[in-house]
């Protein structure tokens, strides 16, 4: 149960915080993935009056500041199309206008259409103390490890990289069974991310060029298999939807 | 903490724990128009605005709110007349809500207020799209979204200063009144914002119409208010979000209760130590099985003698399911409850679990119930896990089968599903003044709450009084008693008052749901499409406990198995069997869910006369039509099983499903689609296959010789008319119909009727809301209490019009009520008004008023015709369900807007259970889903399009010729839904619901990969 809440105003305070030896404290973004429910006592650190919820864009990039939320993201006309389409499909409205990027990203799953796109896009994430840079890809692998006492600050997007995002579910909204994110840079490189099953989306392929997605994505998934879907279906899904994201970047 | 929120422009500093949530401390500073759903923000019906936007107080920590402004739907409007104050009145949102029946529980209406306010803030003209959208974070299990998305259009038009067209019309039904856009199916309308969609086949059409077509009656022409979209009686109330749910109830001192569930799925509690819990500071009881007496009964809210076995006890020494109760807190708070039941030890000694039905049959198997008080219902038999077993034939149905030229076998399965009612369980329980028990519970059965309750607390049954505020939605998960006897004892152990509330994880491990069942089929068929024979056997899974058992799987064969009989000589003489085995096992217990076991039984019966319709080359319709019952015949059940009790044969007086089908095949522009292969194709799109299906279904009114409701009402001074129901409404406007047929009789207002239902204490007995009986059987009582009551007016009204005059005396029987008076022949009239002043003050002076009980000796069944259009795309299996249509005959439709609410809301429903909803456990009896995030129902932005439908009978067994209409709606969008996706891709899914990889699975075979 959460038994103190800060509100810091800057970010040293921050920091000094989350380092309280006596009681957990976790930094708390919009707060709707904080398990209130744990019998635990724990601090939480509401980071809404630090100013990090900019976005901004830097030549082709954009700075996404860590409390902005989904919504705010959805609402960026510069993004992605298939990244809207992941934004969409994580979250309800109401859900979206409340979740931050940074917290999204860190309590996600394997099933979080916003996790897969984004680490298709391959963003690199700022982690304070030290402006430390590292990709998302190691953030997610190594969650409790990377954001031991750090906070993210911002997550810096290309903007000249397409992306395209493919799903299957049950229904239009609901939780993808698989979906998958292809990113297309401008030198070629193509990078393939599986979701819909897991603690956290795979990387499948990230290469110079396009050939062999369809392959990686299969193979990637050959143990995929869980209570929602066999691994052979994911398998074979995986080849058509990463295929449908290659022939959608080349509209 | 001390923080200062701003609500409503109102500060309130308040202290607050660090942990509580918006929700919470709104609620306790009396916001109570922000709803508990769940925890996790999935349901939105917490929903408010922080700085105007729209946002989930329960996963919003308070103390995160402050610095902002907060906005609750008592901020929005209020009733316009308060005695001598007037105020600015309702929102015109509000006033939307409330006339176009947008409103059914009205759990979630606050928050869809708020959101369409937020949104017509920004866009004063919003698509409907924009309305979905910002409706999508918002559940609502009533609706359908249909009549929430309609009302914020008008108020977006009114606010624009536009004229509203009124709702007094009724739509004419017509063949072809759709043929204009049959084709029109490719119609999407994105959500605002919404990028291109790159997701799967298909797309949804979000065109929607809020009054039904109808093809009406002519017996309800001269009628002023019975047929008539008149507004719900507690429509006002609930658009501002007033304290009128259970939870909404404040007593001082009262205690949060909670429970632990067992973590485990069969074993003994060999040692339970509750003595660290009772020393936590703010605990006031704890009780384990060793607390209280230990009383046998059966959680099923149903009639006595309760027809299933008695097997439950309010806490036992075995568990026998993973979510079994072990024990019940009762502490200052809810966090404290929560820490409380940490520290109660608990040594269990496993049993051996068993979760196939088939295997709990087998011998050696683990018993479940081996306790020495399980009371036996018929042929339930404990020692061989058998809850009830149900062997039906009805003819000679070995002999049909030898005159079949075909003979089709096939087997079905339907999976266990949740009601998913927004308002979870949720009970208050004091003692009064009078040392006696009140328990305030959203529940669908107060006077069985109260009779089978008594003996469990240890009090008479006039030491209780149950009383339902609104509810939340039920949809039979509250025809159980599950939260009742919990807080009732911890009231009793501590003299306080309790309040018991399921949080959304128990709604999905501890309360009850669908039977899931293995159907096998067998069906002699005739080479000309003549069904000579046609059986099924289920085998229904029924959880740890029985209740509802034999009447849930009876149901699926009186109803499923009853709709078709035959041709020629076998329509005659049907043969029909129907045999089931309803087993115990360690899953979860099943129950009553809208349908009562008939969406299981279609979904097997439907599913099998498609393919063998396919197999003879027939074509599906023709071939149903062939068979099925037709008015005038016998319902073939009616003389073989009857709930447990005595049968009786049933004629069928009004039958009205080849209407159905005529207008339904015209909506959905069956002819031109189904066999057409260039529509099947989808341009631009090779990997998508449109298809369409049919479903044909019926449902019964009632339990005949069984079901009675009750009414009473009496006359005040102003001629209104305080009418006392014991029916139950459960959100579907049963109160509203009620009111209109009492106020038809009487020929007042709707707002002259004051209704006031469900209080044990004060309205009469009405055996309560469950098998679509209300508008028929409590209707039946109101209209003879009104009745009563008239014939008293009319007698007064001829003696005060033959005082007048010496010339022609006006005979009682001719004087009309009409308009508010009693109208003679001869055109003279005396205000209702005045014959109360004069019966209540004048002479002769007597309370007019009159009771009136109905019971029905038949059941007369409602019948359906359901299509559905949807969109396959081969390559993933995934499908997108874009049309869903139901024509129905349910009689003489009383309110056309609740009515229609109630199908829209039914197919929706349906459509979770076809598509997408399913609760499924792992090799130790643990749930995969315990939120509204797995356990996926549709939301409004990716709701196919609906239309409803209705073809009116007069049912001659009712005064005013209705039938049922709430739970048919859900019987036939699943297996149409399978027949569509056979008509676009070729391949059967015979499981429930069709997941893509189902569907995928099965396209492999046809192609011969598999």
């Amino acid at each position: 149960m959460i038994v103190e809440y800060y509100r810091p105003q800057n970010l040293a305070e921050a920091l000094a915080l989350v380092d309280d030896p006596e009681t957990k404290t976790v930094f708390m973004g919009g707060g709707s993935a904080i398990d209130r429910y744990k019998i635990e006592p724990f601090a939480v650190v509401d980071l809404q009056d630090l100013g990090l919820n900019t976005l901004r864009t830097k030549g082709n990039t954009l700075e996404i500041g860590a409390t902005a939320t989904l919504q705010a993201v959805y609402e960026q006309s510069q993004i992605q199309t298939g990244l809207k389409n992941a934004i969409y499909r994580e979250a309800s409205l109401n859900l979206r206008q409340v979740g931050t990027v940074a917290g999204t990203l860190v309590a996600s799953d394997g099933r979080s259409p916003f996790a897969t796109a984004m680490l298709a896009l391959d963003p690199s994430i700022t982690l304070i103390p030290g402006e430390e840079r590292i990709n998302l890809g190691d953030l997610l692998a190594l969650r409790d490890k990377n954001l031991n006492s750090k906070l993210i600050t911002k997550i810096t997007l290309p903007l000249n990289v397409q992306l395209a995002y493919q799903y299957v579910a049950r229904t239009p909204a609901d939780l993808p069974i698989v979906c998958t994110a292809v990113a297309l840079w401008p030198s070629g490189r193509t990078r393939v991310v599986l979701g819909g099953s897991g603690e956290t989306p795979i990387l499948a392929m990230d290469g110079p060029e396009r050939g062999g997605a369809e392959i990686s994505a299969a193979a990637a998934y050959s143990q995929a298999g869980d209570q929602w879907a066999s691994a052979e279906y994911r398998q074979e899904m995986a080849q058509v939807l990463v295929k449908r994201c290659l022939s959608r970047l080349d509209r | 903490m001390n923080v200062n929120l701003i609500v409503n422009g109102k500060a309130h500093p308040v202290e607050i724990s660090p942990g509580d949530t918006l929700l919470k401390v709104l609620r306790s500073l009396g916001y109570f128009g922000v709803k508990h759903g769940c925890e996790t923000g999935e349901c939105g019906a917490c929903t408010v605005l922080l700085d105007t936007v729209p946002i989930n107080a329960c996963i919003f920590l308070a103390a995160q709110a402050e610095g902002y402004h907060l906005e609750t739907i008592e901020s929005v409007g209020e009733h316009p007349q308060q005695g001598w104050k007037t105020t600015s009145g309702l929102h015109p949102i509000q006033e939307a809500f409330v006339e176009s029946g947008a409103i059914q529980c009205g759990f979630c209406t606050p928050a869809m207020i708020l959101a369409g306010k937020e949104l017509l803030n920004r866009e004063p003209n919003p698509s409907e799209a924009e309305i979905r959208e910002a409706f999508s974070g918002i559940l609502c299990r009533c609706t359908g979204y249909i009549k929430p998305i309609q009302a914020v259009l008008r108020a977006a038009a009114a606010l624009r200063g536009e004229e509203i067209e009124p709702f007094e019309r009724r739509i004419p039904a017509s063949f072809d009144f759709l043929s204009d856009d049959a084709d029109s199916s490719t119609g999407f309308d994105r959500s605002p914002g919404e990028p291109e969609r790159d997701e799967p086949a298909g797309e949804v059409i979000t065109a929607t119409r809020v009054m039904p077509r109808i093809q009406v009656t002519p017996e309800i022409e001269s009628w002023q208010r019975v047929g008539k979209p008149e507004r719900k009686v507690d429509a006002v109330k609930l658009v501002q979000g007033k304290p009128a749910f259970a939870s909404d109830l404040e007593k001082r001192g009262m205690m949060v209760a909670k429970v632990l569930h067992s973590p485990v799925a069969h074993a003994r509690i060999k040692h339970i130590d509750k003595s660290k819990a009772l020393a936590l500071p703010g605990v006031a009881a704890v009780l384990t099985w060793q607390d209280i007496p230990r009383v046998v009964y059966s959680t099923a809210g149903q009639s006595d003698p309760i027809p299933g076995p008695l097997d439950s006890f309010s806490l036992d020494n075995k568990v026998r399911f993973v979510g079994d109760r072990v024990a019940f807190v009762a502490a200052e708070t809810e966090e404290i409850a929560i820490q409380a039941l940490e520290l109660i030890e608990v040594e269990y000694e496993p049993l051996g679990a068993v979760f196939d039905p088939g295997q709990a049959l087998q011998p050696g198997a683990p018993i479940l119930h081996d306790e020495p008080e399980y009371v036996n219902f018929a042929e339930s038999d404990p020692s061989r896990n058998l809850a009830a077993e149900i062997r039906i034939d009805i003819g000679d149905v070995e002999k049909g089968f030898a005159d079949a030229d075909h003979i089709f076998e096939a087997e079905y399965e339907v999976p266990k599903v949740q009601q998913a009612h927004i308002e979870p369980h949720v009970s208050i329980t004091y003692w009064d003044e009078d040392d006696r028990l009140v328990i305030y519970t959203s529940t669908q059965v107060p006077f069985h709450a109260r009779r089978q309750l008594a003996p469990v607390l240890g009090l008479p049954i006039k030491r209780i009084r149950v009383i339902k505020p609104r509810i939340g939605g039920g949809f039979g998960g509250k025809q159980e008693i599950l939260s009742e006897d919990v807080a009732a004892h911890l009231t009793i152990a501590t003299g306080r008052p309790v309040i018991y509330e399921y949080t959304r994880e128990e709604e999905f491990i501890a309360a009850r749901s669908r039977h899931p069942m293995r159907l096998r089929m067998k069906t002699g068929v005739k080479s000309d499409g003549t069904i000579t024979a046609n059986a099924m056997y289920a085998l229904s899974d029924t959880g740890a406990y029985g209740g509802h058992a034999l009447t849930v799987t009876g149901n699926t064969g009186h109803k499923s198995m009853a709709l078709y009989v035959g041709d020629g000589d076998y329509r005659k003489s049907p043969n029909i069997r129907f045999y089931a085995d309803v087993v115990y096992t360690n899953n979860p217990p099943s129950g009553a869910y809208r349908g009562y076991g008939v969406p299981q039984g279609f979904w097997a019966v439907e599913r099998h006369l498609e393919k063998i319709a396919n197999d003879l080359k027939m074509d599906p319709i023709e071939f149903r039509t062939k068979n099925s019952v037709r008015e005038g015949e016998l319902q073939p059940f009616s003389t073989a099983w009857s709930e447990g009790r005595e049968p009786q044969p049933e004629i069928i007086e009004t039958c009205g499903l080849e209407e159905c089908i005529r207008q339904g095949k015209a909506a959905i522009g069956w002819d031109q689609k189904h066999g057409n292969q260039g529509w099947h194709k989808v341009q631009g799109k090779p990997h998508q296959r449109r298809g369409i299906g049919v479903a044909l279904v019926m449902q019964g009114t009632a339990i005949p010789y069984l079901d009675m409701g009750s009414a009473s009402i009496k006359m005040n001074d102003d001629a209104s008319f305080n009418l006392l129901v014991g029916a139950t409404d459960l959100g579907t406007g049963s109160d509203t119909v009620l009111a209109q047929m009492a106020a038809e009789v009487l020929g007042v207002a709707m707002e002259d009727i004051i209704i006031y239902s469900s209080d044990t204490d004060f309205t009469p007995f009405d055996k309560g809301a469950y098998a679509s009986s209300t508008t028929y059987i409590s209707g039946g009582a109101v209209v003879r209490a009104a009745e009563g009551a008239a014939k008293r007016i009319r007698l007064r009204a001829a003696s005060m019009l033959n005082q007048e005059t010496d010339d022609q005396l006006v005979n009682p029987e001719d004087i009309r009520l009409v308009d508010r008076r009693a109208v003679s022949p001869d055109g003279r009239s005396i205000p209702l008004t005045e014959i109360a002043l004069e019966t209540l003050h004048h002479s002769d002076q007597e309370q007019i008023m009159g009771i009136g009980s109905f019971m029905s000796p038949v059941a007369p069944p409602p019948f359906a015709a359901q299509f559905v259009e949807l969109t396959v795309d081969v390559e993933t299996g995934q499908i997108v369900v874009e049309k869903l249509v139901m024509a129905v005959d349910s009689g003489v439709i009383v309110n056309p807007l609740t009515a229609s609410g109630q199908v829209e809301g039914g197919m929706t429903q349906a459509l979770g259970y076809a598509v997408s909803e399913e609760m499924v456990y792992d090799s130790q009896g643990r749930a995969r889903e315990t939120d509204l995030r797995d356990y996926h129902i549709f939301q409004a932005h990716e709701m196919p399009d609906l239309t409803t439908i209705f073809v009116e009978t007069f049912e001659p067994s009712h005064p005013f010729g209705v039938k049922a209409v709430a739970e048919i709606p859900i019987d036939g969008v699943a297996p149409a839904v399978g027949n569509a996706v056979f008509d676009a891709v070729g391949v059967n899914i015979d499981n429930n619901p069709i997941t893509p990889e189902k569907v995928w699975r099965e396209l492999k075979v046809k192609e011969g990969k598999a």
